[in-house]
């Protein structure tokens, strides 16, 4: 990953959302996505530039953007319109992303687009996250990674956080995934945890 | 075989697909993979295909059939009749609270500036003040005060021309409901529940309450008494109704409200013979005597 001092930036067309730009590169603030937290409070994976990426949950494309600096191809799934229209906006832009509106939960209505991916990326608010990931697993090629976001109070807002981050690793874990490292990524995100696995 | 964007394989044969990217992007819509088992697609067999020569021109095509597809998609689902209607009312309401807030503001202001006045007795409530204070601004030329106050009555202009078509919207693209309890009413109903295909498989019990969501909750935890009506208490029919009946004729009124719905969302026109009975049935809930029961 590449850094400024201690700042993580990507290289890439700027002003996509009014990042800041630092001897020409953009600026990838963790307050503002849960990946460069990640990467910030502890280990992310490293994105090497052939590598394929599923993003479920794209949203404005404002990760996406920084993610597609990065790699060779991010398929971008978003299930709803009004952030489709910034994504797609931010694929007219840029080569490698591929914004395509669908659910996550059914990954059978892009199956046609995608391809083997390296790397499977899910930050969707939704209380079945882990099926979700688990779905989309068949597009993740053997020893490829999986970064989950897991956004507890969108799981169960009755149960603690702690509580959802265990049920959530013994998920991944029963359903044979391995998990590599899983973090807390306070004090950027409240409640928000992030766990790195492989297949 | 396996379908997948480009074109067909089957057996190690491959038939490309051709047309522009919109055709394309319908196509795949239209392909049904099973995912168990289930083989992504790989790339190169693009290339073998004839469809590109490289990974670039692979991406490039691709893309084209993304984005073809997604800006299909975002069309489609706000060519929706009732998507533009929600925006509709929800600046209705918002105008509402914005030009309520700021004539409590601006009459304040004026307080001070005039130590003598005093608005008892006087039944001038803010929104009549703010418009003389616009109206002596007009005439006398003012500073910011008079400025803001002609603001606030220009918004509340715009408000009434929104309330008007917000209604004929509503009209049109929720018949029945309308025909019930008002476009506006019915159109604010639509806003809360999120859409005409959620209200319409909303239960009676949850229409009959929505927009009462604090009065509900703090009846499930604290056992408060349970609310009788929500945005239905806006229609004349609830709220004109005696007291002792009115939870009666909410819980009617919605009962029909959510039969209208569904007849919004699956016929889209009115249905005479449903209305005639409903707005009696409606009507019989209303008067205090025992002839309200269901026959």
């Amino acid at each position: 990953m590449i850094r400024v001092g201690d700042v993580l930036v990507s290289k890439g067309e700027g002003g996509v959302y009014g990042e800041r730009e630092l001897d020409g590169y953009r600026v990838w603030d963790p307050y503002r996505s849960k990946l460069a937290a990640l990467y910030l409070v502890g280990t992310g994976i490293e994105l090497p530039p052939d590598m394929k990426v599923l993003y479920l949950g794209a949203a404005n494309g404002t990760t996406v953007s920084h993610v597609a600096d990065y790699v060779d191809v991010v398929y971008a799934v978003e299930f709803a319109p009004r952030p489709m229209q910034d994504l797609l906006e931010v694929a007219r832009r840029r080569k490698n992303v591929m914004p395509i509106l669908a659910d996550a939960s059914c990954p059978e209505q892009y199956a046609p687009l995608v391809e083997t991916v390296g790397l499977l990326y899910q930050d969707v608010a939704q209380p079945d996250q882990a099926a979700i990931a688990l779905k989309n697993c068949v597009f993740l090629k053997k020893g490829g990674y999986l970064i989950l976001m897991l956004k507890t109070r969108s799981v169960d807002i009755r149960k603690e956080p702690a509580e959802v981050f265990r049920d959530t690793l013994d998920i991944l874990m029963s359903a044979g995934l391995t998990v590599i490292k899983s973090t807390w990524l306070a004090p950027y995100h409240q409640d928000h945890a992030a766990i790195v696995c492989t297949k | 075989m396996q379908s997948c964007w480009f074109g067909d394989v089957e057996a190690g044969q491959c038939t490309p697909f051709t047309g522009d990217a919109a055709a394309c992007a319908r196509r795949v819509r239209e392909i049904h993979i099973s995912m168990d088992p289930f083989v992504p697609l790989d790339w190169q067999q693009a290339v073998s295909c004839g469809v590109c020569r490289d990974r670039a021109e692979y991406l490039a095509l691709l893309q084209k059939v993304c984005i073809a597809g997604s800006e299909q998609a975002v069309r489609e689902q706000y060519a929706a009749k009732d998507v533009e209607l929600l925006q509709m009312v929800r600046t209705l309401d918002e105008i509402d609270t914005v030009t309520n807030v700021l004539s409590e503001r601006v009459a304040d202001w004026y307080q001070i500036r005039h130590p003598s006045f005093s608005r008892k007795y006087r039944r001038t409530p803010a929104h009549v003040l703010v418009k003389s204070i616009s109206e002596r601004n007009r005439e006398r030329g003012g500073g910011a005060l008079g400025k803001v106050a002609t603001e606030i009555t220009c918004l509340a202009d715009a408000r009434t021309a929104l309330a008007k078509e917000v209604s004929a919207r509503a009209c049109e693209v929720m018949p029945n409901t309308s025909a019930l309890i008002g476009g506006l009413v019915a159109a604010r109903l639509l806003s809360h529940a999120g859409g005409l295909k959620k209200l319409s498989r909303l239960p009676a019990s949850a229409i009959q309450v929505l927009g009462a969501r604090t009065a509900l909750f703090a009846h499930i935890r604290t056992h408060a008494p349970a609310p009788k009506h929500g945005i239905i208490f806006q229609h004349r029919r609830v709220h004109n109704a005696p007291r002792e009946v009115r939870g009666k004729v909410a819980r009617v009124l919605a009962g029909k409200l959510a039969i209208a719905a569904r007849l919004d969302y699956y016929r889209g026109c009115a249905v005479p013979v449903f209305l005639d009975d409903a707005q009696a049935r409606i009507d019989r809930a209303g008067t205090t005597d025992g002839e309200g029961k269901e026959q």
